[in-house]
Protein backbone atom coordinates (compact mmCIF):
# COMPACT_ATOMS: atom_id res chain seq x y z
CA UNK A 1 0.00 0.00 0.00
CA UNK A 2 2.63 2.30 0.55
CA UNK A 3 4.47 1.51 -2.66
CA UNK A 4 0.97 2.68 -4.37
CA UNK A 5 1.02 5.93 -2.28
CA UNK A 6 4.56 6.92 -3.68
CA UNK A 7 3.82 5.94 -7.18
CA UNK A 8 0.29 8.02 -6.85
CA UNK A 9 2.20 11.07 -5.64
CA UNK A 10 5.27 10.70 -7.71
CA UNK A 11 2.59 10.79 -10.63
CA UNK A 12 0.59 13.91 -8.69
CA UNK A 13 3.63 15.78 -8.02
CA UNK A 14 5.18 15.34 -11.72
CA UNK A 15 1.79 16.61 -13.40
CA UNK A 16 1.60 19.41 -11.05
CA UNK A 17 4.64 20.27 -11.85
CA UNK A 18 4.05 19.65 -15.62
CA UNK A 19 0.90 22.26 -15.28
CA UNK A 20 2.93 24.94 -13.57
CA UNK A 21 5.50 24.71 -15.98
CA UNK A 22 2.95 24.91 -19.09
CA UNK A 23 2.67 28.37 -20.74
CA UNK A 24 -0.51 27.72 -21.14
CA UNK A 25 -1.00 28.24 -17.10
CA UNK A 26 0.79 31.42 -17.23
CA UNK A 27 -1.57 32.50 -19.83
CA UNK A 28 -4.64 31.53 -17.85
CA UNK A 29 -3.34 33.83 -14.54
CA UNK A 30 -2.86 36.78 -17.22
CA UNK A 31 -6.09 36.01 -17.98
CA UNK A 32 -7.94 35.94 -14.57
CA UNK A 33 -5.87 38.83 -13.66
CA UNK A 34 -7.18 40.74 -16.28
CA UNK A 35 -10.74 39.58 -16.00
CA UNK A 36 -10.41 40.39 -12.10
CA UNK A 37 -9.78 43.71 -13.07
CA UNK A 38 -12.71 44.21 -15.34
CA UNK A 39 -14.88 43.01 -11.74
CA UNK A 40 -13.65 46.00 -10.55
CA UNK A 41 -15.29 48.53 -13.28
CA UNK A 42 -18.51 46.52 -12.96
CA UNK A 43 -18.23 46.83 -9.42
CA UNK A 44 -17.80 50.52 -9.96
CA UNK A 45 -20.79 50.71 -11.68
CA UNK A 46 -23.03 48.96 -9.51
CA UNK A 47 -22.86 52.07 -6.77
CA UNK A 48 -23.85 51.08 -3.66
CA UNK A 49 -23.96 47.10 -3.98
CA UNK A 50 -19.86 47.55 -5.23
CA UNK A 51 -18.80 44.89 -2.33
CA UNK A 52 -21.28 42.54 -3.57
CA UNK A 53 -20.78 42.67 -7.46
CA UNK A 54 -17.23 42.70 -6.69
CA UNK A 55 -17.29 39.34 -4.72
CA UNK A 56 -19.73 37.81 -6.84
CA UNK A 57 -18.68 38.57 -10.25
CA UNK A 58 -15.16 37.79 -9.00
CA UNK A 59 -15.91 34.17 -7.79
CA UNK A 60 -17.72 33.66 -10.91
CA UNK A 61 -14.82 34.62 -13.20
CA UNK A 62 -12.28 32.92 -10.83
CA UNK A 63 -14.47 29.30 -10.78
CA UNK A 64 -14.98 29.72 -14.79
CA UNK A 65 -11.52 30.45 -15.80
CA UNK A 66 -10.45 26.96 -13.06
CA UNK A 67 -12.86 24.81 -14.62
CA UNK A 68 -11.78 25.84 -18.48
CA UNK A 69 -8.19 25.38 -17.30
CA UNK A 70 -9.43 22.06 -15.15
CA UNK A 71 -11.38 20.72 -18.56
CA UNK A 72 -8.31 21.64 -21.61
CA UNK A 73 -6.38 19.92 -19.01
CA UNK A 74 -8.47 16.51 -18.18
CA UNK A 75 -9.74 16.00 -21.46
CA UNK A 76 -6.03 16.33 -23.34
CA UNK A 77 -3.31 15.01 -20.76
CA UNK A 78 -4.39 11.49 -21.20
CA UNK A 79 -4.26 11.40 -25.30
CA UNK A 80 -1.18 13.54 -25.21
CA UNK A 81 0.32 11.40 -22.97
CA UNK A 82 -0.47 8.23 -25.47
CA UNK A 83 0.21 10.49 -28.70
CA UNK A 84 4.04 11.54 -27.32
CA UNK A 85 4.35 7.68 -25.81
CA UNK A 86 4.90 9.09 -22.59
CA UNK A 87 2.51 6.71 -21.43
CA UNK A 88 4.72 3.50 -22.43
CA UNK A 89 7.64 4.59 -20.38
CA UNK A 90 4.89 4.65 -17.36
CA UNK A 91 2.73 1.78 -17.95
CA UNK A 92 5.99 -0.86 -19.13
CA UNK A 93 7.21 0.11 -15.40
CA UNK A 94 5.29 -2.03 -12.34
CA UNK A 95 3.18 1.08 -11.96
CA UNK A 96 -0.37 0.11 -11.35
CA UNK A 97 -2.91 1.89 -13.75
CA UNK A 98 -5.37 3.17 -11.03
CA UNK A 99 -2.34 4.75 -8.97
CA UNK A 100 -1.32 6.07 -11.96
CA UNK A 101 -4.86 7.69 -12.88
CA UNK A 102 -5.60 8.52 -9.43
CA UNK A 103 -1.62 10.46 -9.59
CA UNK A 104 -3.19 12.31 -12.60
CA UNK A 105 -6.52 13.24 -10.53
CA UNK A 106 -4.85 14.47 -7.58
CA UNK A 107 -2.19 16.81 -9.66
CA UNK A 108 -4.87 18.12 -11.84
CA UNK A 109 -7.06 18.72 -8.82
CA UNK A 110 -3.37 20.63 -7.11
CA UNK A 111 -3.24 22.65 -9.75
CA UNK A 112 -6.53 23.87 -9.73
CA UNK A 113 -6.35 24.57 -5.87
CA UNK A 114 -2.97 26.58 -6.93
CA UNK A 115 -5.12 28.61 -9.60
CA UNK A 116 -7.93 28.79 -7.13
CA UNK A 117 -5.60 30.04 -4.32
CA UNK A 118 -4.01 32.69 -6.42
CA UNK A 119 -6.60 34.17 -7.84
CA UNK A 120 -8.47 34.72 -4.34
CA UNK A 121 -5.39 36.55 -3.69
CA UNK A 122 -5.14 38.65 -6.41
CA UNK A 123 -9.22 39.10 -5.77
CA UNK A 124 -8.48 39.98 -2.49
CA UNK A 125 -6.18 42.39 -2.76
CA UNK A 126 -8.61 43.86 -5.41
CA UNK A 127 -11.03 43.96 -2.80
CA UNK A 128 -9.11 45.88 -0.57
CA UNK A 129 -7.86 48.04 -3.28
CA UNK A 130 -11.31 49.09 -3.41
CA UNK A 131 -11.65 49.61 0.58
CA UNK A 132 -13.64 46.43 1.46
CA UNK A 133 -12.33 43.59 3.64
CA UNK A 134 -12.52 40.08 2.87
CA UNK A 135 -16.35 38.78 2.26
CA UNK A 136 -17.67 36.78 4.82
CA UNK A 137 -17.80 32.33 4.11
CA UNK A 138 -15.04 33.08 0.84
CA UNK A 139 -13.37 30.88 2.12
CA UNK A 140 -16.20 28.93 1.69
CA UNK A 141 -16.72 29.70 -1.80
CA UNK A 142 -13.89 28.80 -2.89
CA UNK A 143 -13.92 25.76 -1.13
CA UNK A 144 -17.17 25.18 -2.67
CA UNK A 145 -15.99 25.74 -6.30
CA UNK A 146 -12.50 23.00 -5.95
CA UNK A 147 -15.19 20.68 -4.91
CA UNK A 148 -17.32 21.14 -7.91
CA UNK A 149 -13.92 21.04 -10.02
CA UNK A 150 -12.84 17.46 -8.43
CA UNK A 151 -16.38 16.54 -9.43
CA UNK A 152 -15.79 17.53 -13.30
CA UNK A 153 -12.26 17.04 -13.73
CA UNK A 154 -12.55 13.66 -12.25
CA UNK A 155 -16.02 12.98 -14.76
CA UNK A 156 -13.89 14.38 -17.71
CA UNK A 157 -10.81 11.94 -16.76
CA UNK A 158 -13.89 9.05 -17.08
CA UNK A 159 -14.98 10.17 -20.34
CA UNK A 160 -11.62 11.29 -21.86
CA UNK A 161 -10.83 7.10 -21.88
CA UNK A 162 -13.95 6.50 -24.29
CA UNK A 163 -14.32 9.59 -26.32
CA UNK A 164 -12.17 9.97 -29.73
CA UNK A 165 -10.95 13.43 -29.17
CA UNK A 166 -10.33 15.85 -26.30
CA UNK A 167 -12.74 18.14 -28.47
CA UNK A 168 -15.58 15.47 -27.59
CA UNK A 169 -14.20 15.55 -24.08
CA UNK A 170 -14.45 18.93 -23.58
CA UNK A 171 -18.35 19.13 -24.82
CA UNK A 172 -19.71 16.37 -23.35
CA UNK A 173 -18.25 17.32 -19.40
CA UNK A 174 -19.29 21.14 -20.28
CA UNK A 175 -23.08 19.91 -20.89
CA UNK A 176 -22.64 17.58 -17.52
CA UNK A 177 -21.22 21.07 -15.83
CA UNK A 178 -24.30 22.97 -17.41
CA UNK A 179 -27.01 20.15 -16.65
CA UNK A 180 -25.63 19.79 -13.20
CA UNK A 181 -26.73 23.81 -12.01
CA UNK A 182 -29.79 23.04 -13.65
CA UNK A 183 -30.62 19.40 -11.17
CA UNK A 184 -33.69 21.16 -8.94
CA UNK A 185 -35.65 22.74 -12.39
CA UNK A 186 -34.85 19.16 -13.59
CA UNK A 187 -36.51 18.01 -10.99
CA UNK A 188 -39.38 20.79 -10.80
CA UNK A 189 -39.78 19.52 -14.54
CA UNK A 190 -39.81 15.52 -14.10
CA UNK A 191 -42.70 15.85 -11.03
CA UNK A 192 -44.57 18.48 -13.22
CA UNK A 193 -44.71 16.67 -16.73
CA UNK A 194 -45.51 12.93 -16.65
CA UNK A 195 -44.95 9.80 -19.16
CA UNK A 196 -41.55 9.20 -20.79
CA UNK A 197 -40.81 12.44 -20.06
CA UNK A 198 -40.89 12.50 -16.79
CA UNK A 199 -38.60 9.02 -16.56
CA UNK A 200 -36.22 10.58 -19.22
CA UNK A 201 -35.62 13.68 -16.52
CA UNK A 202 -36.06 11.27 -13.06
CA UNK A 203 -32.95 9.46 -14.80
CA UNK A 204 -31.04 12.49 -15.56
CA UNK A 205 -31.16 13.64 -12.08
CA UNK A 206 -29.81 10.20 -10.92
CA UNK A 207 -26.52 10.44 -13.60
CA UNK A 208 -26.35 14.07 -12.56
CA UNK A 209 -24.49 15.55 -10.10
CA UNK A 210 -26.44 18.34 -8.54
CA UNK A 211 -23.60 21.02 -8.77
CA UNK A 212 -25.96 24.01 -6.72
CA UNK A 213 -25.03 22.17 -3.54
CA UNK A 214 -21.09 23.49 -3.94
CA UNK A 215 -22.75 27.06 -4.63
CA UNK A 216 -21.20 28.83 -1.13
CA UNK A 217 -20.93 31.61 -3.22
CA UNK A 218 -24.43 32.49 -3.58
CA UNK A 219 -25.21 31.85 0.19
CA UNK A 220 -22.88 34.80 0.90
CA UNK A 221 -22.60 35.90 4.08
CA UNK A 222 -23.01 32.31 5.78
CA UNK A 223 -20.38 31.60 8.04
CA UNK A 224 -20.50 28.04 6.97
CA UNK A 225 -22.39 27.51 4.05
CA UNK A 226 -20.92 24.26 2.73
CA UNK A 227 -22.69 21.35 4.40
CA UNK A 228 -21.92 17.62 5.24
CA UNK A 229 -24.04 16.86 2.14
CA UNK A 230 -21.78 18.72 -0.08
CA UNK A 231 -18.63 16.71 0.70
CA UNK A 232 -20.48 13.40 0.76
CA UNK A 233 -21.53 14.21 -2.91
CA UNK A 234 -18.28 15.66 -4.12
CA UNK A 235 -16.45 12.23 -2.46
CA UNK A 236 -19.38 9.84 -4.17
CA UNK A 237 -18.91 11.41 -7.68
CA UNK A 238 -15.61 11.35 -7.55
CA UNK A 239 -15.21 8.35 -6.40
CA UNK A 240 -17.76 6.98 -9.05
CA UNK A 241 -16.22 8.60 -11.82
CA UNK A 242 -12.31 7.28 -10.65
CA UNK A 243 -13.31 3.75 -10.32
CA UNK A 244 -15.40 4.11 -13.87
CA UNK A 245 -12.28 5.50 -15.15
CA UNK A 246 -9.72 2.63 -13.67
CA UNK A 247 -12.41 -0.02 -15.19
CA UNK A 248 -12.38 1.69 -18.39
CA UNK A 249 -8.08 2.07 -18.81
CA UNK A 250 -7.42 -1.36 -17.06
CA UNK A 251 -8.48 -2.62 -20.82
CA UNK A 252 -6.77 -0.24 -22.48
CA UNK A 253 -4.21 -0.60 -24.86
CA UNK A 254 -1.19 1.41 -25.67
CA UNK B 1 14.78 -18.73 -13.60
CA UNK B 2 13.75 -19.05 -16.73
CA UNK B 3 16.63 -19.84 -19.51
CA UNK B 4 14.17 -17.52 -21.56
CA UNK B 5 13.90 -14.21 -21.24
CA UNK B 6 11.30 -14.04 -23.44
CA UNK B 7 8.97 -16.32 -25.18
CA UNK B 8 6.03 -16.15 -27.55
CA UNK B 9 3.83 -18.88 -28.01
CA UNK B 10 1.45 -19.11 -30.84
CA UNK B 11 0.76 -15.73 -30.41
CA UNK B 12 -1.88 -13.73 -32.46
CA UNK B 13 -2.39 -9.87 -32.32
CA UNK B 14 -5.54 -8.52 -33.95
CA UNK B 15 -6.49 -4.70 -33.84
CA UNK B 16 -10.02 -3.41 -33.90
CA UNK B 17 -10.76 0.04 -35.52
CA UNK B 18 -14.28 1.33 -34.92
CA UNK B 19 -15.79 2.40 -37.72
CA UNK B 20 -18.85 4.56 -38.09
CA UNK B 21 -20.96 1.29 -38.98
CA UNK B 22 -19.23 -1.77 -36.15
CA UNK B 23 -15.24 -1.85 -37.02
CA UNK B 24 -12.64 -3.31 -38.84
CA UNK B 25 -10.01 -5.90 -37.86
CA UNK B 26 -6.25 -6.19 -39.04
CA UNK B 27 -3.60 -8.36 -37.89
CA UNK B 28 -0.54 -7.32 -36.23
CA UNK B 29 1.31 -10.63 -35.59
CA UNK B 30 -0.06 -14.06 -36.21
CA UNK B 31 1.19 -17.51 -35.13
CA UNK B 32 4.37 -16.33 -33.73
CA UNK B 33 5.99 -18.40 -31.74
CA UNK B 34 9.88 -17.83 -30.90
CA UNK B 35 12.42 -17.44 -27.80
CA UNK B 36 14.45 -15.07 -26.83
CA UNK B 37 17.86 -16.58 -24.70
CA UNK B 38 18.62 -14.66 -21.76
CA UNK B 39 22.24 -12.79 -22.11
CA UNK B 40 22.13 -12.57 -25.86
CA UNK B 41 21.08 -9.67 -28.02
CA UNK B 42 18.75 -10.26 -30.32
CA UNK B 43 17.65 -8.48 -33.63
CA UNK B 44 14.51 -7.86 -35.52
CA UNK B 45 14.20 -7.16 -38.91
CA UNK B 46 11.13 -6.37 -40.72
CA UNK B 47 9.67 -3.55 -43.58
CA UNK B 48 7.19 -1.59 -42.15
CA UNK B 49 3.67 -2.77 -40.75
CA UNK B 50 5.87 -6.76 -40.30
CA UNK B 51 4.86 -6.18 -36.84
CA UNK B 52 8.02 -5.13 -34.97
CA UNK B 53 6.67 -2.70 -32.79
CA UNK B 54 3.53 -4.60 -32.10
CA UNK B 55 5.99 -7.18 -30.66
CA UNK B 56 8.12 -4.85 -28.79
CA UNK B 57 4.41 -3.54 -27.23
CA UNK B 58 4.08 -7.09 -26.11
CA UNK B 59 6.76 -7.46 -24.35
CA UNK B 60 6.06 -4.37 -22.88
CA UNK B 61 2.88 -4.94 -21.50
CA UNK B 62 1.60 -2.48 -23.57
CA UNK B 63 -0.20 -4.81 -25.49
CA UNK B 64 -2.49 -7.42 -24.89
CA UNK B 65 -2.18 -10.79 -27.13
CA UNK B 66 -5.88 -12.13 -28.64
CA UNK B 67 -4.34 -15.05 -28.82
CA UNK B 68 -1.47 -17.20 -27.48
CA UNK B 69 1.24 -16.73 -24.45
CA UNK B 70 4.09 -14.02 -24.14
CA UNK B 71 6.12 -14.74 -20.95
CA UNK B 72 8.66 -12.40 -19.83
CA UNK B 73 11.36 -14.33 -17.37
CA UNK B 74 8.05 -17.15 -17.48
CA UNK B 75 5.53 -14.61 -15.91
CA UNK B 76 3.14 -12.34 -17.79
CA UNK B 77 4.33 -9.07 -19.37
CA UNK B 78 1.48 -7.65 -17.74
CA UNK B 79 2.61 -8.06 -14.09
CA UNK B 80 4.51 -5.90 -12.18
CA UNK B 81 7.04 -8.54 -11.15
CA UNK B 82 8.27 -8.77 -14.99
CA UNK B 83 8.07 -5.54 -15.69
CA UNK B 84 10.22 -4.41 -12.78
CA UNK B 85 13.01 -6.41 -14.53
CA UNK B 86 12.32 -4.72 -17.98
CA UNK B 87 13.59 -1.40 -19.58
CA UNK B 88 11.61 -0.31 -22.24
CA UNK B 89 12.11 2.34 -24.94
CA UNK B 90 9.68 3.03 -27.30
CA UNK B 91 10.97 4.96 -31.31
CA UNK B 92 11.44 8.51 -30.64
CA UNK B 93 10.87 8.95 -26.75
CA UNK B 94 9.30 11.98 -25.78
CA UNK B 95 10.58 14.24 -22.49
CA UNK B 96 9.09 17.41 -21.31
CA UNK B 97 10.97 20.20 -23.16
CA UNK B 98 11.25 22.54 -19.80
CA UNK B 99 13.06 19.83 -17.80
CA UNK B 100 16.68 19.18 -17.35
CA UNK B 101 17.31 15.01 -17.70
CA UNK B 102 18.13 14.43 -14.30
CA UNK B 103 14.67 15.73 -13.19
CA UNK B 104 13.10 13.40 -15.98
CA UNK B 105 15.26 10.77 -14.26
CA UNK B 106 14.39 11.33 -10.77
CA UNK B 107 10.67 10.71 -12.06
CA UNK B 108 10.88 7.73 -13.59
CA UNK B 109 13.33 5.96 -11.29
CA UNK B 110 10.71 7.18 -8.77
CA UNK B 111 7.70 4.73 -10.52
CA UNK B 112 10.50 2.37 -10.71
CA UNK B 113 10.44 1.74 -7.21
CA UNK B 114 13.84 3.62 -6.29
CA UNK B 115 13.65 6.28 -3.84
CA UNK B 116 16.31 8.50 -2.16
CA UNK B 117 19.77 7.20 -2.22
CA UNK B 118 19.54 4.53 -4.21
CA UNK B 119 17.69 6.65 -6.55
CA UNK B 120 20.04 9.98 -6.60
CA UNK B 121 22.65 6.67 -7.43
CA UNK B 122 20.57 5.08 -10.25
CA UNK B 123 19.89 8.64 -11.85
CA UNK B 124 23.98 9.30 -11.80
CA UNK B 125 24.40 6.04 -12.71
CA UNK B 126 22.53 6.11 -15.66
CA UNK B 127 23.74 9.83 -17.34
CA UNK B 128 27.28 8.99 -16.75
CA UNK B 129 26.69 5.52 -18.56
CA UNK B 130 24.71 7.28 -21.50
CA UNK B 131 27.48 10.32 -21.56
CA UNK B 132 24.80 12.47 -20.64
CA UNK B 133 26.51 14.21 -17.56
CA UNK B 134 28.34 17.29 -19.58
CA UNK B 135 24.43 17.84 -20.32
CA UNK B 136 23.26 18.03 -17.01
CA UNK B 137 22.49 21.68 -16.52
CA UNK B 138 20.76 21.80 -20.13
CA UNK B 139 16.97 21.32 -20.61
CA UNK B 140 15.61 18.75 -22.43
CA UNK B 141 14.59 21.36 -25.51
CA UNK B 142 18.08 21.93 -26.17
CA UNK B 143 18.65 19.00 -26.57
CA UNK B 144 19.93 16.82 -30.20
CA UNK B 145 17.97 13.92 -31.52
CA UNK B 146 20.85 12.05 -30.65
CA UNK B 147 20.50 13.08 -26.70
CA UNK B 148 16.94 12.62 -26.60
CA UNK B 149 17.99 9.08 -27.77
CA UNK B 150 20.40 8.76 -24.76
CA UNK B 151 17.97 10.14 -22.44
CA UNK B 152 15.33 7.24 -23.39
CA UNK B 153 18.15 4.67 -22.78
CA UNK B 154 19.02 6.07 -19.55
CA UNK B 155 15.17 5.84 -18.34
CA UNK B 156 15.89 2.23 -19.63
CA UNK B 157 18.93 1.60 -17.10
CA UNK B 158 17.94 2.99 -14.35
CA UNK B 159 16.36 0.23 -12.57
CA UNK B 160 19.43 -1.99 -13.85
CA UNK B 161 16.57 -4.17 -15.22
CA UNK B 162 17.73 -8.25 -16.90
CA UNK B 163 15.93 -7.48 -20.04
CA UNK B 164 16.21 -4.05 -22.67
CA UNK B 165 13.89 -3.84 -24.90
CA UNK B 166 14.56 -1.09 -27.48
CA UNK B 167 12.37 0.13 -30.03
CA UNK B 168 14.82 1.60 -32.82
CA UNK B 169 17.31 2.66 -30.64
CA UNK B 170 19.63 4.50 -33.32
CA UNK B 171 16.70 5.96 -35.54
CA UNK B 172 17.78 9.26 -37.20
CA UNK B 173 20.71 9.36 -35.09
CA UNK B 174 24.24 11.05 -36.80
CA UNK B 175 26.92 8.53 -36.93
CA UNK B 176 28.78 9.24 -34.05
CA UNK B 177 25.51 8.99 -31.89
CA UNK B 178 25.39 5.24 -33.79
CA UNK B 179 28.65 4.01 -32.28
CA UNK B 180 28.46 5.48 -29.10
CA UNK B 181 25.28 3.69 -28.35
CA UNK B 182 26.34 0.88 -30.13
CA UNK B 183 29.12 0.91 -27.77
CA UNK B 184 26.99 0.87 -24.84
CA UNK B 185 24.75 -1.36 -25.92
CA UNK B 186 27.38 -3.43 -26.04
CA UNK B 187 29.06 -2.70 -22.40
CA UNK B 188 25.12 -3.77 -21.38
CA UNK B 189 25.39 -6.75 -23.01
CA UNK B 190 28.99 -7.78 -21.64
CA UNK B 191 27.13 -7.25 -18.01
CA UNK B 192 24.96 -9.96 -18.96
CA UNK B 193 21.97 -8.04 -20.16
CA UNK B 194 19.63 -9.24 -22.20
CA UNK B 195 19.03 -7.57 -25.20
CA UNK B 196 16.23 -7.54 -27.60
CA UNK B 197 16.35 -4.69 -30.40
CA UNK B 198 14.24 -3.98 -33.25
CA UNK B 199 15.77 -1.37 -36.34
CA UNK B 200 15.48 -1.08 -40.06
CA UNK B 201 19.05 -0.60 -40.18
CA UNK B 202 20.45 -3.98 -40.97
CA UNK B 203 24.42 -3.08 -40.55
CA UNK B 204 23.61 -2.09 -36.93
CA UNK B 205 21.76 -5.42 -35.96
CA UNK B 206 24.69 -7.39 -38.04
CA UNK B 207 26.99 -5.46 -35.52
CA UNK B 208 25.40 -5.79 -32.44
CA UNK B 209 23.20 -9.02 -32.66
CA UNK B 210 23.88 -12.76 -32.01
CA UNK B 211 20.22 -13.53 -33.58
CA UNK B 212 17.89 -11.96 -36.02
CA UNK B 213 14.22 -12.70 -36.15
CA UNK B 214 12.89 -11.47 -39.77
CA UNK B 215 9.26 -10.60 -39.70
CA UNK B 216 7.10 -10.64 -42.96
CA UNK B 217 3.85 -9.37 -42.41
CA UNK B 218 2.96 -10.45 -39.03
CA UNK B 219 4.69 -13.35 -39.31
CA UNK B 220 7.99 -14.97 -38.29
CA UNK B 221 9.62 -15.55 -41.46
CA UNK B 222 12.89 -16.61 -40.46
CA UNK B 223 15.38 -16.74 -37.58
CA UNK B 224 18.81 -16.32 -38.23
CA UNK B 225 22.57 -16.91 -36.12
CA UNK B 226 25.04 -15.18 -36.48
CA UNK B 227 27.02 -18.15 -37.70
CA UNK B 228 25.01 -18.21 -40.85
CA UNK B 229 24.85 -14.70 -41.95
CA UNK B 230 28.85 -14.67 -41.57
CA UNK B 231 29.20 -17.60 -44.00
CA UNK B 232 26.64 -16.58 -46.76
CA UNK B 233 27.48 -14.66 -49.74
CA UNK B 234 26.24 -11.28 -49.32
CA UNK B 235 25.70 -11.11 -45.35
CA UNK B 236 22.45 -10.78 -43.00
CA UNK B 237 21.15 -8.08 -46.14
CA UNK B 238 20.80 -11.00 -48.53
CA UNK B 239 19.18 -13.21 -46.32
CA UNK B 240 16.74 -10.68 -45.24
CA UNK B 241 16.20 -9.13 -48.73
CA UNK B 242 15.22 -13.07 -49.88
CA UNK B 243 12.99 -13.71 -46.46
CA UNK B 244 11.17 -10.46 -47.48
CA UNK B 245 10.27 -10.78 -50.96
Amino acid sequence: MKKIFSLTGAVAFNSFMESVRNRFFTLFAVFAFAAIYASVLAGVMAVDQEARVLTDFGLALMELVALAYALFSASSVLLREAETKTIYLVFSRPVPRSAYLAGKLAGSLMTSALMLAVMGLMHLLLLKFRGFGVPPGYAWALSGSLLKLAVITSFAFFVSLFSTSAVSTLVISGVFWTAGHFVTETRFLAESSGGAVAAALKAAIWIIPNLQLFNARDAAGASCALGPAAFFSAAAWVAGSYLAAVWLISGKEF
Amino acid sequence: MSQHAVSFSAVEKTYRRPRLLGAVYFTGVKDLSFEIPAGEVTGLLGLNGAGKTTIMKLIGGLLFPTAGKVKVFGQSPQGGAAKARVGFLPELPYFPPQVKPGDALSYYGRLSGLSGADLDAAVESAMQRTGLEPHAGKRVSEFSKGMLQRLGLAQALLHSPDLLVLDEPVSGLDPLAIHDIRGLLAGLNADGRTIFLSSHSISEVEKLCARVLIMVRGRLARTVKRAEWEAAPGGLEAIFVEAVR
